[in-house]
């Protein structure tokens, strides 16, 4: 394996401290009518007490969330509270890349001496979001209610247009073609299910059992609710809403959480189910391309990435992008001359979901595991976030002599 | 005099059950120990609370206050000026006890009386305390300071404190440890050197007094903080939450106990957790050393559970493996504090049993539980702790103690038996019968029958039980889904209730609690006679749960009967109502009285029999015909009138036929019931649902 100069030597990702919720879509299941940084604490303390971590080791929380939820004010110490801890913290936003950007700042935390154990949660709740109403001295409306998720879905205010304009500019601009984007999407598909019915998802996913205000079951969150097997021809049929966008090219609104911890590499050890397997944080960039386009951003973190770590993709065992759009991957695979085939080999945000915080912490996480399951290598992780950037990482897997 | 093991009054000086009739009466009388504390009528000494607006102090005002109220003892409840009135507090409480016009005489009766921590309030003088209680908090300067105030004043005053903690060696004063709710919970821990009158006038009261060694923390704050520090630690190692841990430690043996301090009021109830473990863990080590989560909260007074606005989201759930590990986290250090407690021999096995399940939630005190799940499994759970708590295997583990288990102490822990040579008593220390109490009361009759026992008195034990409510519901449980189990329940209760008719040539029942009702209604109507206080109430609710009377009472007083007392008997059965042991003489009990009556006449039956004044009512063993129409206005409730089909089915079957198959029959009746809907639905369904599907 190449050498890659880390930019967090101090930092690791214990091997298995992690977890994720499904993600079901949007009003489909029992996470809409939880406030979710309070399902989150509890859900994460459940999860480390599943992967045997007690969380009174955890020194710091970094939570990240992009939709608003209740008490949002009293940030991560509330949702530490939640999972029956008093330790401090804070809130980190930056649209979809907040999911890996948590793990970067978890590692920042580590590196720069401050904590020893830094937990990630990322969490957000699409369904039902919340409704603001700003008042706006200089409008001529005065004030102006904006509900979270689907009008800012719709209005890129320092470009005036939606998200669905931006991936429909950039497959315009790569010349990405119907054909190719639905055949891409259906192979996404493909490889969801493939993972799912291997049991790979079982050891990322935890369902989870949600109780009611009387404290009754109220529903289980077991699925990535409304993933739906699709054909070739049912995708080749959908309407097209913008160049190359279909329903089916298209990522949906879910609901979810995701978690993880990053700790010194003396700690990581100990908290390991598999002490010997080893996961460095080499390095991030980001970048912000020309507006509205998006999907083309995260093809150029990566290439910055690459020339800052001296790494090339075929260096990388595993490739895995948060691709809200179809044309993202297909944008990707040209600009970086790699098959699109050989990434998100166990699913992505495409097909099971786009609950905005949590989406690229699980992608992580299922990065990692299915490193561990080659027996180690760099881990590309990138994604795209609002405002027409792009963020890239890579990680460094090395398990216990299989693969030095 | 033998008997089957110590009887428990033996412990507060008060003699045997025997003793009480063959002296025909009690072994101790209010008015004359209020007398010899307080002094003469016309001229009584006062009882002083301090800290009377504490959680502690106001309960133990007002309870003391209502019983103290007929003999005209004032009551001082001394305080800090400016403290939350926690005595007014408990006024609508009394209230709803006592009506309005007995709570007023009541609180009239209390003299609140402020004073600054150092200068006791001049008015005490005249009020001349000869008692006092102090409920101060628990801080050892504080409290001996405050003693020798009140020893100089009143060189001759008897002081207890309620401590919870600290031994008497370190105080210099006797203990009386209460148990929350503090204004209901009869039970108090003593420590004196000798069992003093105060005791005896708490006994006297209706309360029960229960000595105990001294050491630091008693029994019920070693069982009680202990299982919540299992708790803690069980929260460490898992991360469950405590509101989920406490369901499973109700499920598995009864307490809440992270609940329990929230409902004490967790600010206090923290601290006082905190402090018996702290001192605990300074004598005992690690065993009993507080996790940092109770550290945390001793200072900042913070609830275990999640407020209002954050109620529990993500449930938890175990399997078989999780679930032995809860156990070795809870069970083995309950079993190990247990073994150092008997170690120190802190206590009668039956009130280190009954502090369990009166005061701590228990469903079978710690012994009984211990001995349920086996002295191997039981040692085999602390070894099993240790190795998840290695810290805890240092010391305060005795296992030895186990070795005497097959020995009556251990195992006549609610039922015990004495006899003269001629006559035996048979005393029930358990409020509700379940199958413990049926076993030991089974070895209570063998014993007794080789002894060459022939003449029995059955009653309650005067002392741990002050009222026989009824069948241990808990027990019913797993009938609700196996109607087996139904029937073996209720045959074999049955079974059992029988003997007392069968193996013995004179057997009276006594009724000496305030209420009588149930499955133990049932028990007590098989002897050949059946007494009562005349102001016990009798009753059997079973139609209001819903379930099918169980130990034969669908025939068995039908069968003692006469005709025209058999609509009586129907209204008892189908209406659930309650009915005072006076108004039942003649079909239900053969004599109600006063305990200066009924004392002496029970033991004239027991040792005359037939020759007595009162006849035999025989159990008629034919069939006998139950008239079919009972005229009860509508209960307007499903399940109720459901019931009452079943129960009249119940008894027209069950008296339709001879003695011989009665029983079968009823048991079918009543097990079938039992796993009904109507019966899942209502009380013990709710009950089981809420407690065991967690």
């Amino acid at each position: 394996m190449k050498e890659a100069a880390p930019r967090f030597a101090e930092a690791r990702i214990p091997y298995g401290t992690w977890g994720s919720s499904y993600f079901p879509a949007w009003q489909t299941s029992a996470l809409a009518e939880v406030n979710i940084g309070q399902f989150a604490g509890e859900a994460m303390n459940r999860i480390m007490g599943i992967r045997n971590i007690p969380t009174s080791v955890l020194d710091y929380l970094i939570i990240g969330s992009t939709i608003p939820w209740h008490w949002k004010f009293w940030t991560a110490p509330l949702v530490a509270s939640c999972m029956g801890r008093r330790i401090p913290g804070y809130h980190m936003e930056q649209a979809c890349a907040t999911g890996l950007q948590a793990v970067i700042s978890a590692a920042a935390e580590v590196q720069g001496g401050s904590n020893d154990v830094v937990g990630v949660l990322t969490f957000d709740r699409t369904s039902d979001s919340p409704v603001g109403v700003f008042p706006e001295r200089r409008d001529y409306q005065r004030t102006k209610p904006l509900a979270d998720v689907w009008d800012n879905f719709g209005f890129d205010p320092a470009t005036g247009n939606a998200m669905i304009a931006c991936a429909g500019i950039a497959a315009r601009k790569h010349k990405s073609d119907r054909r190719e984007t639905d055949e891409l999407a259906f192979y996404r598909y493909d490889q969801y299910f493939k993972a799912k019915d291997s049991g790979f998802l079982d050891r990322v996913l935890i369902p989870l059992d949600v109780l009611n205000i009387q404290g009754r079951f109220l529903g289980r969150i077991d699925d990535d609710l409304g993933v739906r097997r699709l054909t070739p021809d049912a995708l080749r049929g959908m309407f097209e809403l913008d160049t190359c966008i279909t329903a089916g090219t298209q990522t949906h609104a879910s609901d979810g959480m995701a978690t993880l911890l990053v700790t010194g590499k003396d700690k990581a050890p100990e908290l390991s189910s598999r002490p010997e397997i080893d996961i460095q944080i080499i390095a991030k960039t980001e970048v912000r391309t020309q507006p509205s386009l998006m999907p083309e951003a995260p093809a150029l973190a990566v290439q910055k990435l690459l020339g800052k770590t001296g790494l090339t993709m075929d260096d990388m065992v595993v490739v895995k992008n948060h691709n809200p759009f179809a044309v993202n991957d297909v944008i990707f695979a040209k600009v970086l001359n790699y098959d699109w085939k050989k990434m998100n080999n166990t699913g992505c945000p495409l097909v099971w979901g786009h609950p905005q915080g949590p989406t690229l912490t699980r992608v992580l996480i299922e990065a990692l595991e299915e490193a561990v399951d080659i027996g180690g290598g760099y881990v590309l992780v990138f994604g795209c976030a609002a405002g027409d950037v792009g963020i890239a990482a890579v990680f460094k897997v090395t398990d216990g002599g299989k693969q030095k | 005099m033998k008997s089957l093991r110590q009887p428990t009054l033996e412990t507060l000086g008060l003699g045997n059950i025997l003793g009480i009739f063959q002296n025909g009466k009690l072994p101790a009388e209010a008015g004359d120990l209020v007398d010899r504390i307080f002094g003469k009528p016309g001229a009584r000494c006062a009882m002083v609370v301090s800290g009377a607006n504490g959680i502690v102090g106001a309960g133990k005002t007002i309870q003391l206050a209502s019983r103290l109220i007929p003999f005209d003892v004032p009551i001082v409840g001394l305080d800090f000026p400016g403290s939350p009135d926690g005595i007014g507090g408990q006024y609508q409480a009394l209230k709803g006890f006592f009506g309005q016009k007995r709570a007023d005489q009541i609180m009239a009766n209390i003299i609140r009386l402020n004073y600054d921590g150092k200068n006791l309030p001049s008015e005490l003088k005249k009020l001349k305390p000869r008692f006092l209680l102090e409920a101060i908090p628990e801080i050892l300067e504080i409290k001996k300071a405050h003693y020798a105030a009140f020893r100089e004043a009143f060189p001759t005053i008897e002081i207890r404190s309620v401590t919870s903690g600290f031994p008497s060696s370190e105080l210099g004063v006797g203990i009386a440890h209460p148990a929350f709710p503090h204004n209901i919970n009869k039970v108090w821990e003593i420590v004196e050197d000798d069992v003093s009158p105060i005791t005896q006038l708490f006994w006297a009261l209706g309360l029960t007094p229960m000595p105990v060694s001294d050491h630091w923390s008693f029994v019920l704050d070693v069982l009680f903080c202990g299982l919540t520090l299992a708790g803690m630690r069980y929260h460490r190692a898992s991360n469950m939450p405590f509101w989920k841990i406490d369901k499973f430690i109700r499920k598995f043996m009864g307490p809440n106990p992270f609940r329990a301090h929230d409902a004490i009021g967790a600010k206090g109830a923290n601290f006082l957790t905190w402090s018996c473990l702290y001192h605990l863990s300074q004598k005992y080590g690690d065993l009993f050393t507080p996790t940092p989560e109770l550290d945390e909260r001793q200072e900042t007074g913070q609830n275990w559970y999640p407020l209002n606005h954050f109620r529990p989201l993500v449930d938890w759930a175990m399997d078989d493996g999780d679930e032995d590990e809860f156990r070795s986290w809870t069970v083995g250090p309950l079993v190990q504090m247990t073994s150092l407690m008997l170690h120190e021999n802190r206590a009668h096995l039956s009130h280190i049993n009954a502090i369990g399940e009166l005061c701590a939630q228990f469903r079978s005190g710690v012994p009984a539980f211990i001995r349920n799940m086996g002295v191997e499994a039981a040692i085999k759970s602390v070894e099993s702790y240790h190795r998840l708590h290695p810290e805890a295997a240092g010391s305060g583990w005795y296992p030895d103690v186990f070795n005497k288990v097959e020995e009556p102490e251990w195992q006549q822990l609610y039922v015990n038996a004495e006899h003269d040579g001629k006559v035996g008593a048979i005393s029930i220390g358990r409020e509700s019968y379940n199958s413990d109490v049926d076993a030991e009361l089974n070895r209570a009759i063998d014993w007794l029958r080789a002894e060459g026992i022939d003449r029995v008195i059955v009653t309650g034990d005067f002392h741990l039980a002050s009222q026989m409510v009824g069948a241990d519901t808990s027990d019913f449980f797993p009938a609700l889904s196996e109607g087996e189990k139904g029937l073996q329940i209720s045959t074999s209760w049955s079974q059992t209730a029988r003997r007392l008719n069968n193996d013995f040539k004179v057997s009276v029942g006594f009724i000496n609690g305030k209420r009588c009702m149930g499955g133990m209604l049932e028990l007590l109507m098989h002897c050949h006679y059946l007494v009562s206080e005349k102001s016990s109430s009798l009753g059997m609710p079973e139609v209001t749960l819903p379930v099918v009377p169980g130990m034969e009472g669908c025939h068995w007083p039908f069968r003692k009967a006469k005709t025209d007392d058999i609509p009586k008997l129907l209204n008892l059965l189908l209406t659930g109502k309650q009915l005072k042991a006076k108004e039942t003489v003649g079909w239900l009990v053969d004599f109600a009285g006063s305990f200066d009556e009924a004392l002496p006449l029970v033991w004239k039956i027991v040792t005359e029999g037939e020759q007595s004044s009162v006849s035999r009512r025989t159990v008629v063993e034919k069939s006998i015909n139950i008239p079919t129409e009972v005229n009860l206005p509508d209960s307007g409730n499903p399940a109720t009138e459901a019931a009452r089909k079943a129960i009249m089915n119940c008894i027209k079957d069950s008296c339709g036929t001879s003695l011989a198959d009665a029983l079968a029959i009823q048991a079918g009746h009543s097990a079938d019931f039992m796993s009904s809907d109507y019966c899942r639905r209502g009380v013990i369904g709710a009950t089981c649902a809420k407690v065991m599907n967690v």
